[in-house]
C-alpha cells in the first residue's frame, strides 16, 4: 500500500483530532462555565453591558463559521496532494 | 380562514406541486429518484440541509424559548449548530465515498451482511418515523391554532403533500422544496427582524430595556438558570444535540446528493452560515416578542410560547405579516416532514426490499417502483398515525430522535470508520444497545412516568428528561464489548487499511467523479 497516501491521511488526521478536540473544549466549556462559575460568567464583559456568558455564546457562531473555513482550506490542499499522488500514478 | 391566508397557502402550494411536477420528469432512475443523480451544488445542498433541519420546532419553539427564558433558549440553537462541526470533521466524506443512497451502504461497505444491513435499515426507518410522527401532529395543533383549521384536516393536508412530493418528484423534488423553504425562512425572519429593530429606532438598548420591562424574569432574563435548574440536565442536552446530527439519517443522505467531496464540504460548510446566521435572527424575534407582546400576552395564547413568532409578525405587521408568516411555518414542516420520508423510504426500498429480499438483483425499473410505493405506504400510516394521536402528548419523541440516533447511529459510524479492530459484531451491539437504553430511558424518565398527566401516572426512576449522557456511553460500550467478545472476526490490518484510504481519499472508490 502506498505510503505517501497513508501519511497523507495520517497529518490529516492529526489535524482532525486536534481541531475537535478544540472545538468540543471551546463548546462544552460553555455549559461547564455556566454551571461551575455562574457568578463570573453573569460579570459584566468588556462591552458595556453585556455579560461573559453572552459574549461566550455569541462566539460559539463565529468559532463554528472559522473552524469549518479553516478545514475547507486545509482539505482542499489534502484533496489536491491526493490527486497529484494518483496522477503521477504512485497508487 | 380569510383571503390574505388563502392565497399564501394556496400559492405555496401550487409552487412546491410546479417542483413537484418539474421534478417527476427528471426522477425517472433510481439514483435519481434516492439521491438526485449528486446533480446539486454545494451551496443548494447546503441551503436543502438547512431546510431539512431548520424544523418547526427551531422556528417557533426557540424563538418562544427564548422569549420565555431568555438566555437558555439561544443555548439550544448553539447545540444545533456546533452539532455541525462534528459531521463536517468527522462523518460527512467517509459517509460520501463510503455510501450510494443510504446509511446502511456505509456501514456494509466494511461489514457486508444482511444482518448488518437489517439493523441499520432498522435504525434509520425508526429515528425518521419517530422525528416524522411529532412534526405531523406539532403541525396539526399549529395551523389550528395559527389558520383555524380541523386538526385533522391540516394532518391530511400536510401529510399529503410531503407524500404526493416524494412519490413523484423523490430526491429532486424534496431538495428544491427545502431550498425553497430555506429561502422563504431567511427572508421572512430576515424581514422581521428589521421590522422588530425598527419598532425601536434601531437602538439596541432600548429593545433591551423593553425586554427587561416585557418579562416577569426582568433584570435575570439575560442571566443563565432559568431552563435548565439540573446542571446534569443540561449538559445531556448539549451531549445529545451536538452529537446527534451526525447520526441522523435524514441529513446524511443528503451527503449523497451533490457529485463530489468538495461539493460535500461546502454543503455543509454553507448550511452552517445559514443555520448560524438563522438563530441569530431568532434571538432578536424572541426578544422582540417579549418586549412588544408582553409575558402576560404571550402565556395566554399558548403556554408553551410556540406561537410567538406568529404573535410578534401580527404585532408589528398586521394580518399580513401574520398570514406570511404562518406560511412560512407550513413550508418549513412540509420540508421537513418531506426529508424524513424520504430518509425511511431509502431505507426500506433500497436496503430491506432491494438487498436483502432481492438479494441486489432488482432492475433499476422494479427498484424505483418499490421505492415510490413504499414513499406511499410510509406516507399513509405516518398521516394515519398523526391523525390518531391528536389527544395524545407525543413532543418527548423530538429530543428522543436526537439521543436515539447519537447513542446509536453515531457510535456505529464513528467505529467503522477508525476503528481498525471494530467488528461487525461490535456494530451490531453498539446499535441494538444504543436503541434499547434510548428507549428504556425515556421509557422510564420524566416523559412518560410522570404522576402529572404521564403515560404512565407515577414517580419517574430515572430525573433525566434527556437521558443522552447515559444512553450515548452505553451505545459506545456496547459496541466496544461485541467487538471484544469478537476479536476473533476482526479484519486483517491490510483490509481495514484499504477500507480506511478508500473512505478518506475515495481511492478505488468508482464513485467519485473528479
Amino acid at each position: 500500500m502506498n505510503e505517501h497516501v497513508f501519511q497523507l491521511i495520517q497529518s490529516k488526521m492529526r489535524f482532525l483530532v486536534r481541531a475537535i478536540i478544540l472545538v468540543f473544549l471551546f463548546y462544552f466549556m460553555l455549559p461547564l462555565s455556566l454551571i461551575f462559575i455562574p457568578d463570573a460568567m453573569n460579570q459584566t464583559s468588556f462591552i458595556p453591558g453585556v455579560t461573559w456568558a453572552w459574549v461566550y455564546g455569541f462566539l460559539q457562531i463565529p468559532m463554528t463559521w472559522l473552524v469549518g473555513w479553516i478545514y475547507h482550506i486545509k482539505a482542499k490542499r489534502f484533496d489536491q496532494q491526493i490527486e497529484k499522488i494518483e496522477r503521477e500514478g504512485m497508487v | 380562514m380569510n383571503l390574505t391566508y388563502f392565497l399564501f397557502f394556496i400559492c405555496i402550494i401550487v409552487c412546491t406541486l410546479i417542483i413537484t411536477y418539474w421534478a417527476a420528469k427528471r426522477s425517472n432512475t433510481t439514483n435519481r429518484f434516492y439521491t438526485a443523480a449528486g446533480s446539486l451544488t454545494g451551496f443548494q445542498n447546503g441551503m436543502a440541509i438547512a431546510g431539512d433541519f431548520i424544523s418547526a420546532a427551531s422556528f417557533l419553539g426557540i424563538v418562544g424559548m427564548i422569549a420565555i427564558n431568555g438566555y437558555d433558549g439561544f443555548l439550544y440553537s448553539i447545540g444545533f449548530l456546533v452539532s455541525y462541526l462534528v459531521v463536517l470533521f468527522l462523518v460527512a466524506e467517509p459517509v460520501h465515498r463510503l455510501g450510494k443512497y443510504s446509511l446502511g451502504d456505509v456501514i456494509c461497505s466494511r461489514f457486508p451482511s444482511n444482518k448488518m444491513r437489517w439493523i441499520m435499515a432498522f435504525g434509520a426507518f425508526a429515528i425518521s418515523i419517530l422525528y416524522m410522527i411529532p412534526q405531523l401532529v406539532a403541525s396539526g395543533y399549529l395551523l389550528r391554532l395559527l389558520l383555524d383549521i380541523d386538526y385533522s384536516i391540516s394532518v391530511l393536508v400536510i401529510g399529503g403533500l410531503m407524500t404526493v412530493y416524494v412519490v413523484f418528484g423523490g430526491m429532486v423534488a424534496t431538495s428544491w422544496v427545502q431550498i425553497v423553504k430555506t429561502v422563504v425562512l431567511m427572508s421572512g425572519t430576515f424581514l422581521l427582524s428589521l421590522i422588530v429593530f425598527s419598532n425601536f429606532n434601531w437602538n439596541i438598548s432600548a429593545l433591551i430595556d423593553r425586554v427587561k420591562e416585557g418579562s416577569p424574569l426582568g433584570e435575570d432574563f439575560f442571566f443563565p438558570g432559568h431552563l435548565f435548574g439540573n446542571p446534569l440536565e443540561f449538559f445531556s442536552l448539549q451531549l445529545a444535540l451536538v452529537l446527534g446530527t451526525a447520526g441522523l439519517p435524514h441529513i446524511l443522505i443528503r451527503l449523497f446528493t451533490v457529485r463530489n467531496t468538495i461539493e460535500v464540504r461546502r454543503s455543509l460548510i454553507s448550511s452552517t452560515w445559514i443555520i448560524g446566521l438563522f438563530y441569530l435572527m431568532t434571538l432578536i424575534l424572541g426578544f422582540g416578542a417579549i418586549a412588544l407582546l408582553g409575558y402576560e400576552s404571550l402565556m395566554a395564547t399558548d403556554p408553551t410560547g410556540n406561537l410567538a413568532a406568529p404573535l410578534l409578525a401580527k404585532e408589528v405587521g398586521g394580518d399580513f405579516l401574520l398570514a406570511f408568516v404562518s406560511a412560512i411555518a407550513f413550508t418549513t414542516i412540509v420540508a421537513v416532514v418531506a426529508g424524513l420520508v424520504i430518509s425511511a423510504t431509502t431505507a426500506f426500498s433500497h436496503d430491506i426490499f432491494h438487498h436483502i429480499l432481492k438479494k441486489g438483483q432488482s432492475t433499476d425499473k422494479e427498484q424505483l417502483k418499490a421505492a415510490r410505493w413504499t414513499a406511499l405506504g410510509i406516507g399513509l400510516i405516518s398521516t394515519l398515525f398523526a391523525l390518531r394521536l391528536e389527544t395524545i402528548n407525543v413532543t418527548f419523541l423530538v429530543s428522543m430522535t436526537f439521543i436515539v440516533a447519537a447513542a446509536s447511529n453515531f457510535p456505529v459510524l464513528i467505529l467503522t470508520i477508525y476503528w481498525k479492530r471494530f467488528t461487525q459484531v461490535g456494530a451490531i451491539t453498539g446499535m441494538v444497545s444504543g436503541l434499547l437504553a434510548s428507549l428504556v430511558l425515556v421509557v422510564l424518565g420524566p416523559h412518560i412516568m410522570n404522576p402529572d398527566g404521564g403515560w404512565i401516572a407515577r414517580e419517574s426512576l430515572i430525573s433525566l428528561h434527556n437521558p443522552g449522557i447515559i444512553a450515548i456511553p452505553i451505545g459506545f460500550l456496547g459496541a466496544y464489548i461485541g467487538t471484544i467478545l469478537s476479536s476473533k472476526q476482526a479484519q486483517r490490518e491490510e483490509e481495514f487499511k484499504q477500507f480506511f484510504i478508500k473512505s478518506q481519499t475515495g481511492i478505488t472508490s468508482r464513485r467519485e467523479s473528479p
